[in-house]
């Protein structure tokens, strides 16, 4: 056991530290520590700066783009990334779709789609959950038909992330209506631009336009767009879900923002003049929360949670439900220092005069409550919390009914 | 930072995984009270080299490092063993500063050199403030009551903690008289070390020490966590048996999601110490998580058990108890979240990898 870094990881540390606060651009960057949401443009530019400099998708294949990390890398690689506040690469293509290609599709497919992917040129949505598959996601009826040398797709899905700005879908669609429910499930990549898709918002509670319903009506797909097997899709998604729980873990972007909470704290006054910070419940409940982040990360470095030989690892449960209690907790601890300023929000489309009266009331306290119900989300995706539970009471500690 | 248990270390753990089954732990006077001092445990301790591991081989050490400790209170701790590794770590770590002949004797076992740091009504503090220390011709005079002392009957030593004009001063009592775990005033006895030497001192013993209660009860969690899921697997109600209900289930994730974060707080604490850091704020984050994980598991092990949980003869509510005290020992949550939120304005983040 050693706590100290090595000389060869320190010098990593520092090349990225290097790169990050000073090869990326700032307006970018303030716009993150804002909390502010960022264009397509932007996140589209983001990527292809850390893909030119080979840190986008280092946890790839390094015949696509991979570096030849060690688990410690990747992780000082990602923390150094979100304390910069350089947006994470987009994680649809970079932690999902990309590695199921690389691990399981075609060469052909690969060829055709890993460096588009790495580079943001496609940017992918994610089709998996349905109106009546939510946590039971297998049972899912999108259907793709054979039709000679296509598939015929039809049905609904739901909860896609940022689909409006999607030119590519990845789809779990049922191929084999008799098959027991997890084995008649393949893995598809559709055009959203086909003939048949259409895709309309859904509006959340913070206001925002995060997700979107996707509707297939005899969409046709070449039978070419399917990854490895057909009825196998189920094992690519639990490998997906795997590596996408694991980047659920943003450590480096929740001590962020904890620290940015404790700025802002002190600089809300109590009725005796001095700092919020100086209360000694607040401060108490930034004391413990950095404790409890400090664990955190110390368990992403050690267990270093990413599916491994296309298994997903249990170890990445334990990270999701973790890592989203504590986001929620930061967000709800930024709610409170906001106080009585939380009841006024930030319309993301409007622009608040910066000389006006209304920006006494700062974008952070305005934005604190619409945060705070948006990362009630956290517990939800990725697997709600309460199906990560049931893995790890049946895949780590055997109890099983 | 690397979490990696190299061989020699496991097989060190593995020495004392043996040695703590052949000596069971004793039966309480009451429940799952306070064990006595187990002597031949401690001999045993003493050859297996336990009690020196972290000093120098000059003074009969062992010549290891914290993560050594660490590993040894852990099995300790999972042979549901209560005993004063911790408190006599802390000790020979101030006997190990000041230089004193007493810590070859204390690490051989012949010695028992124990703490006593806690005051009557006083809530913890290393040096509480309520025991004045006075300079009395060669000797010195404590005012002043000192306790809980647990094992203290057992000591042929304590060290005491106390004020004085120096400041904080740590007076050496041979031949204690302890009534009921206190040492009551008017004790003499001889100056180990003063002032900022003393508070010094007493910050890296009070590391050291808190490594030791992190393995401790890491351990403990993770015997309390085995005999859990085992029960939920063999105990059967309504015909079937109880990890068929997902409301315990759920319970048991919990659990061990804690106890994995715990697992690494503890790991790091060790790494830390072994590496000299004994920065209070260090060990004050570690011990947070490790009590509040500590009182989560302990409370759902026993209610997931039911009602043979409650019972003196089932390990489990013994270990909840080991936790309990743990928890209370040179700290509990509310004064190390205290402390740290005493400091929260020094710094944005906490950065563990520089």
């Amino acid at each position: 056991m050693q706590r100290s870094l090595s000389a060869e990881d320190a010098r990593f540390q520092a090349e990225l530290r290097e790169f990050m606060t000073t090869q990326f651009p700032e307006e970018i960057r303030a716009k993150v520590r804002a909390g502010a949401p960022l264009t397509k443009d932007e996140l589209v530019r983001s990527q292809q700066i850390l893909n030119a400099a080979g840190y986008a998708v280092p946890h790839w294949p390094t015949e696509w783009g991979g570096r030849d990390w060690t688990p410690l890398q990747f992780h000082i690689w990602q923390s150094e990334m979100q304390a910069a506040a350089v947006p994470m690469p987009l994680p649809f293509n970079a932690s999902m779709v990309g590695p199921v290609i690389a691990t399981f599709g075609s060469e052909e497919l690969k060829q055709r789609f890993l460096p588009a992917t790495a580079n943001l040129d496609i940017w992918w949505g994610q089709g998996f959950s349905e109106p009546d598959a939510g946590s039971d996601l297998a049972s899912l009826r999108t259907t793709a038909v054979r039709d000679g040398d296509e598939y015929v797709v039809n049905g609904q899905k739901t909860w896609t992330t940022l689909g409006q700005h999607a030119d590519w879908i990845f789809c779990l669609v049922r191929t084999n209506p008799d098959a027991k429910k997890q084995e008649g499930i393949s893995f598809l990549l559709i055009d959203r631009y086909s003939p048949g898709v259409e895709i309309r918002p859904i509006q959340l509670i913070d206001g925002g336009h995060e997700v979107n319903e996707v509707f297939f009506t005899d969409v046709r797909v070449p039978a070419e767009n399917l990854v490895g097997e057909e009825n196998k899709g189920w094992d690519y998604a639990k490998f997906l879900l795997g590596n996408e729980r694991t980047g659920i873990g943003p450590v480096g972007t929740l001590k962020r923002h904890l620290a940015q909470t404790k700025e802002y704290a002190s600089g809300v006054s109590r009725s005796d003049g001095t700092s919020l910070l100086k209360d000694p419940l607040v401060a108490a409940r930034f004391a413990a929360l950095e404790a409890e982040l400090v664990a955190l990360e110390l368990t992403v470095i050690r267990v270093a949670g990413h599916s491994e030989d296309g298994k997903p690892n249990p170890a990445s449960s334990i990270l999701k439900i973790r890592a989203s209690q504590l986001q929620q907790d930061v967000s709800e601890l930024a709610m409170d220092v906001a106080g009585p300023m939380s009841l006024a929000w930030l319309i993301e489309d409007d622009v608040l005069a910066d000389s006006g009266d209304g920006a006494l009331v700062p974008e952070w306290a305005r934005r604190a409550t619409p945060t705070y119900l948006n990362n009630r989300k956290v517990s939800i995706y990725g697997g709600s919390n309460e199906v990560q539970r049931s893995i790890i009471a049946g895949a780590v500690l055997g109890l099983k009914g | 930072m690397d979490f990696t248990i190299d061989s020699e270390q496991r097989a060190l753990a593995q020495a004392v995984r043996e040695m703590a089954a052949r000596h069971p732990s004793g039966p309480s006077r009451t429940g799952a009270g306070p064990k006595p001092h187990n002597a031949d445990l401690w001999a045993a301790m003493a050859d297996t080299g336990l009690l020196g591991l972290p000093f120098g081989e000059e003074v009969g050490g062992f010549g290891a490092t914290a993560v050594e400790v660490f590993l040894a209170a852990g099995e300790l701790g999972q042979a549901g063993l209560s005993t004063a590794y911790p408190d006599a770590l802390l000790a020979a770590q101030l006997l190990a500063d000041a230089g004193d002949d007493l810590l070859s004797s204390v690490i051989g076992g012949e010695a028992l050199a124990l703490p006593a740091l806690a005051e009557p009504l006083r809530a913890f503090a290393p040096v509480p403030g309520g025991v004045q220390a006075t300079q009395s011709g060669e000797g010195w005079v404590l005012e002043g009551a000192k306790g809980p002392i647990p094992f203290g009957e057992s000591a042929t030593h304590l060290i005491v903690s106390a004020r004085a004009e120096e400041g904080t001063v740590l007076v050496v009592v041979d031949a204690p008289q302890v009534t009921d775990g206190v040492l009551g005033s008017g004790q003499r006895g001889r100056l180990l070390l003063s002032g900022a030497a003393a508070a010094e001192s007493l910050n890296r013993a009070l590391a050291l020490a808190s490594v030791a209660l992190a393995g401790q009860a890491l351990g403990a969690m993770e015997s309390a966590m085995r005999l859990t899921t085992d029960y939920l697997k063999t105990r059967k109600q309504f015909g079937v048996p109880l990890a068929a209900f997902q409301a315990l289930t759920h319970r048991a994730a919990d659990m061990y999601v804690s106890l994995e974060l715990a697992r690494s707080s503890a790991m790091f604490l060790a790494m830390s110490v072994a590496e000299g850091d004994t920065d209070p704020a260090t060990v004050s984050r570690a011990r947070v998580v490790l009590s509040r994980t500590g009182r989560h598991i302990g409370q759902e092990a026993i209610q997931l058990h039911g009602g043979i949980g409650m019972t003196a003869e089932y390990a489990v509510g013994h270990l909840t108890a080991l936790l309990t005290a743990v928890e209370h020992t040179y700290g509990d949550v509310t004064h190390h979240v205290s402390s740290l939120a005493a400091q929260i304005e020094g710094h944005d983040t906490v950065r563990l990898l520089g």
